[in-house]
């Protein structure tokens, strides 16, 4: 009833499982991927040596041993790495027992839903691609294993799988587009906590982010409705820090005190940023946030958004904001003293630097625009690969000693000097600047465009940006910056300097890859209302959304109905003999079918006599099928010169339109 | 369940005979007539669809969400494929089948395939313990032998055959049934020691010779396809005349009888398996000999057709009307 499988079909069920499994890897405990390939082995081994799989107590016991050890792991099968990792553990133990063709169904089942679970991770349109062609294969394999022998061939199984699922993508495609969606999850099994990257943290320390510069990972893509605003102005917020303990600076969400709220000035801009994956609940936004659709979202004091929680899935969000801010009342007490606070004993230097210029510059602006030339004027310079910070005073070494950091050590180090002199100042981290796609009217954002900077406050103006790494002089922005880029990504900086249809092709390509997470990955219940609305269905619903889902689904099967019998119709295979059946059906529309009996002269002249207008040219095509069929032996050319005869021959029911054609068909008909 | 899904198979079956009456062969199978339902290993396809679209619409994730509607979508195309798969098909069949009790009646279908595609994996079913599959490939024909096997003398009539297929992917089954009628000779064993001579001859004479029947010559008789070479007048042949062979009657000169009567004192079967031994014998020999049964007798006659006739007729012996039986699995 059940035959053991042949070995080749063993062999493609393995393939299939280990293309299933591809996507996998990295995502998936490596002992498992591991444990898949010895089952394999040993399976294929055994089958090799003539002999079955090993025995049931042996099966067992390894089963038990295996799905022990991944609980020690994860403590839990719920979630999505737990789960998949639990499923490729089952699959490679039913690979390891698989004997019957009950077993490989098992398996193709398996593999199938391996392949959906790499789509909860990934969400690209290749690995979408990738997995439909898995689906494919497997399907074929499939197809193999469950018909009689003799089955189809490969190729024709391949063919007829590939078949199928063209045939189903139209469905697929309608059910994708109807299916109602839910706005919130069934239930949370466990975060989604992959793909996330980790980009800004929540604390700076000076070396931080140089790490970052080199990444060419994309944090997120703005599109501006209207005016864009300048690049001084291009300063995206992330986490807002304010503590300091002589090296790393911090915040505390717990304890952020009450400051004036936000008045903004300047010109409004609106934008839809969407953002890729990050572990962390703070919603980067342009300088300062006023307006944003991000339900739960919440405006800290300290001007950061922040989210509900992670933002592990992304977040697509149309928000606002304007370049400037104005608060004329006086920071509270508690506010400012807490933004001026220092450890005490760290940093002796720069204090004493601090205190040296302030007396020199009493005025808030003026001692600003001093620290600010001093860091043009002196040898300071910007570098990727600073001289470890190892004292215990590490502003002092970077002012006085080292001279040589990233944004990180100049924020730092000018939010120290601020606070020494008294005035209250805060590191902001987010990211600057951005990438113009031209091909579809977006910034990019990458994870090279993180970026650290200062709020100081002013007494009447409020809280006001100042980038202390953009006054270091251009001449000793170091070059080996640039290179140490370029080696990392060959293909980000040396290629697209090199070749500029390359970075062309980049930009295009991300273009397309944006459209693909706009339209299809976050397509959601307010995209199939604006769809709805699109097919002018007035006030959309979900009810409305069944309606259609069902009416369109309904033509479609009928569709699907259609072409499944059509193909029933038996094509004839000669291409000779196809063709005057062409011609034939051409005379059958104008009311004018062969009869079964007739040869083709006799139908000829019975056209000729009917509609004498065609008469010349059918007669010419009859005769050149004549000739073809029981003259000398046809070439294919010449069969092919037939066919395209026929495909030209257009007769009309109208009168004028024929007598057109006659003539400009009879001299073609005469070449062959 | 399974007692469920025969009741139901059963019930299917009867009203199917009810409403289409009966078919004519060949017969082109027609779509209204095709069913189709998941086995099981479809509903275990369904239920990891229903897995699918749960993890998918839990993760609010629209690619997961598009492979498990492609999955459903490819389950919908391989329901219209198995479907496909019987429709237009036009099926023949041998209406009457004859073999021994103990051994299987063959019964020949012809599939003939009109179509521009291949069938593959078409069940033909004629009882519960008789089918067999075949695949027809596009535009062609070809023949299936459903071998049902014969415990019980008698004529059997099946009044329904079943075609089904689960082509592509095991995932449905469609079939549909077949109003028309094959009906099974079974024709008694052919067993018995007893020799004929001596329970036929009442005179009592004695046998001459080892092998009776071949002794005397008792003239040619035009050669009929189905006798045995052995007997040919080659010399006839040779001479350009009709084809001929020659026979040999038993020494009186008779025809020979196998007389139901001359077994007194066997059962109803064992005199019934030595009549068909020997109607067997006679027919191997090219003799001409009779068959006389309580409800007729036939012959005397020769030749395949008769030797048919006898075994149809032993077949049916005492049976008064051959049950009309539908093909039950």
């Amino acid at each position: 009833m059940n035959p053991n499988i042949s070995q080749e079909r063993l062999l493609w069920t393995s393939g299939c499982f280990a293309l299933a499994m591809l996507p996998h890897i990295g995502g998936m405990p490596p002992w498992v991927l591991i444990f898949g390939g010895i089952t394999a082995a040993v399976r294929f081994g055994l089958a090799a040596g003539g002999r079955d799989a090993p025995p049931v107590l042996l099966r067992t016991l390894i089963a038990v041993a295996a799905i022990a050890l991944l609980f020690v792991q994860f403590h839990t099968f719920n979630g999505i790495t737990a789960g998949t990792a639990l499923l490729g553990l089952v699959a490679g133990l039913k690979l390891l027992e698989t004997r019957t063709r009950r077993d490989v169904c098992v398996m193709v089942l398996l593999i199938y839903f391996l392949s959906l679970d790499a789509l909860l991770v990934g969400s690209s349109f290749w690995l979408l691609a990738y997995l439909v062609g898995v689906c494919w294969l497997t399907t074929a394999t499939l197809l193999r294993l469950t018909v009689a022998e003799p089955g189809p061939q490969w190729r024709s199984s391949l063919r007829y799988a590939g078949r199928i699922l063209l045939h189903a993508i139209p469905l697929a495609a309608l059910l994708w587009l109807f299916f109602p969606r839910l706005t919130e999850p069934l239930w949370r099994l466990g975060e989604n906590d992959q793909g996330a990257s980790s980009g800004i943290g929540d604390t700076l320390n000076p070396g931080d982010l140089s790490d970052l510069a080199l990444s060419d990972e994309i944090a997120f893509r703005v599109h501006f409705f209207g005016a864009i605003p300048t690049a001084e102005q291009r300063y995206w917020r992330g986490p807002v820090l304010d503590q300091f303990d002589g090296r790393v600076w911090r915040r505390d969400d717990r304890e952020t005190p009450a400051e004036p709220d936000l008045r903004t000035e300047g010109p409004e801009y609106r934008y839809r940023i969407s953002l890729e994956a990050y572990p962390h609940a703070w919603i980067f936004a342009l300088d300062w946030p006023t307006a944003w659709d991000a339900p739960e979202a919440k405006l800290t004091p300290d001007g950061m958004l922040i989210g509900p929680r992670s933002m592990t899935g992304g977040l697509e969000m149309i928000a606002s904001s304007r370049p400037r801010r104005h608060d004329a009342e006086p920071l509270p007490e508690a506010a400012s003293r807490r933004e001026t606070a220092l450890p005490p004993a760290a940093n002796p230097r720069t204090a004493a630097l601090a205190r040296t210029l302030h007396r020199e510059h009493p005025g808030e602006r003026d001692f600003v625009t001093s620290v600010l030339e001093m860091v043009h004027r002196e040898d300071f310079f910007y570098t990727l690969a600073p001289p470890p910070l190892e004292s215990k005073d590490p502003i002092d070494e970077f002012l006085f000693d080292t001279k040589r950091g990233f944004c990180g050590h100049y924020a730092s180090a000018f939010a120290v000097i601020m606070r020494a002199a008294g005035i209250p100042a805060r590191i902001v981290t987010g990211y600057h600047g951005g990438t113009y796609n031209r091909y579809s009217d977006y910034w990019i954002l990458r994870q090279s465009d993180a970026h650290a900077w200062v709020e100081i406050w002013i007494d009447g103006q409020g809280w006001q940006r100042i980038d202390p790494t953009s006054a270091i002089d251009v001449r000793r922005i170091d070059r080996s910056l640039r290179e140490e880029q370029a080696a990392i990504s060959l293909a980000n900086v040396n290629l697209q300097a090199a070749l500029p249809w390359f970075a062309a092709l980049r930009m295009r390509a991300d273009a397309l890859r944006q459209l693909w997470h706009e339209r299809i990955v976050r397509y959601n219940q307010d995209s199939q209302q604006s769809l709805l609305s699109a097919l002018h269905i007035p006030n959309p619903d979900a009810e409305k959304l069944v309606f259609v889902l069902g009416a369109t689904l309904a033509v479609a099967l009928g569709w699907l109905t259609w072409q499944v019998r059509r193909e029933l119709q038996p094509q004839p295979r000669d291409p000779l003999r196809r063709a005057y059946a062409q011609l034939c059906a051409k005379l059958a529309r104008l009311g004018l079918p062969r009869a079964a009996h007739e040869g083709a002269e006799a139908y000829a002249n019975r056209v000729a006599d009917r509609r004498p207008e065609l008469g010349v040219a059918v007669s010419a095509l009859c005769r050149g099928y004549n000739e073809l069929r029981y003259g000398r032996q046809a070439s294919r050319e010449e069969v092919a010169a037939f066919a395209r005869r026929v495909r030209s021959f257009r007769p009309r029911d109208s009168r004028e339109s024929s007598e057109s054609r006659s003539p400009a068909s009879a001299p073609r008909s005469d070449r062959g | 369940m399974i007692d469920l899904r025969q009741a139901g198979a059963r019930r299917l079956r009867a009203w199917a005979a009810r409403r289409f009456g009966v078919d004519v062969l060949p017969y082109s199978i027609d779509r209204r007539r095709i069913y189709i339902l998941p086995t099981g290993f479809g509903l275990a396809f369904a239920a990891l669809i229903v897995a699918m679209l749960v993890a998918a619409l839990n993760y609010n994730n629209n690619l997961a969400l598009a492979f498990a509607f492609m999955m459903t979508s490819i389950a919908l195309v391989a329901m219209h494929h198995c479907h496909r798969n019987l429709l237009g098909l036009v099926v023949d069949a041998e209406t009457e089948v004859d073999g021994f009790v103990g051994a299987s009646a063959a019964v020949t279908f012809t599939l003939a395939n009109a179509s521009g595609l291949d069938r593959y994996d078409v069940e033909i079913r004629c009882a519960a313990d008789a089918m067999t599959t075949a695949s027809v490939a596009a535009t062609s024909r070809s023949a299936a032998i459903v071998r049902v096997p014969l415990t019980q003398r008698g004529v059997r009539r099946l009044a329904q055959f079943e075609l089904a297929t689960r082509y592509p992917f095991g995932w449905f089954r469609a079939w549909t049934y077949v109003q028309a009628a094959v009906t099974l000779h079974a024709a008694p064993q052919p067993l018995g020691e007893l020799h004929r001579s001596g329970a036929s001859r009442p005179s009592g004479e004695t046998l001459r010779g080892e092998k009776p029947g071949e002794e005397d010559w008792a003239g040619l008789r035009p050669y009929a396809p189905g006798m045995p070479l052995k007997h040919m007048a080659w010399k006839v042949l040779a001479r350009g005349e009709e084809p001929a062979v020659r026979t040999y009657s038993n020494p009186a000169g008779e025809p020979e009888w196998l007389d139901w009567y001359a077994l007194p004192g066997l059962l109803v079967e064992a005199r019934l398996s030595q009549l068909c031994r020997w109607v067997l014998d006679a027919d191997r020999a090219a003799r001409t000999y009779g068959l006389r049964l309580p409800e007729a007798s036939l012959g005397p006659a020769a030749g395949p057709a008769h030797r048919l006739g006898c075994l149809r007729a032993l077949a049916a012996h005492s049976q008064s009307v051959p049950q009309g039986e539908t093909a039950s699995p």
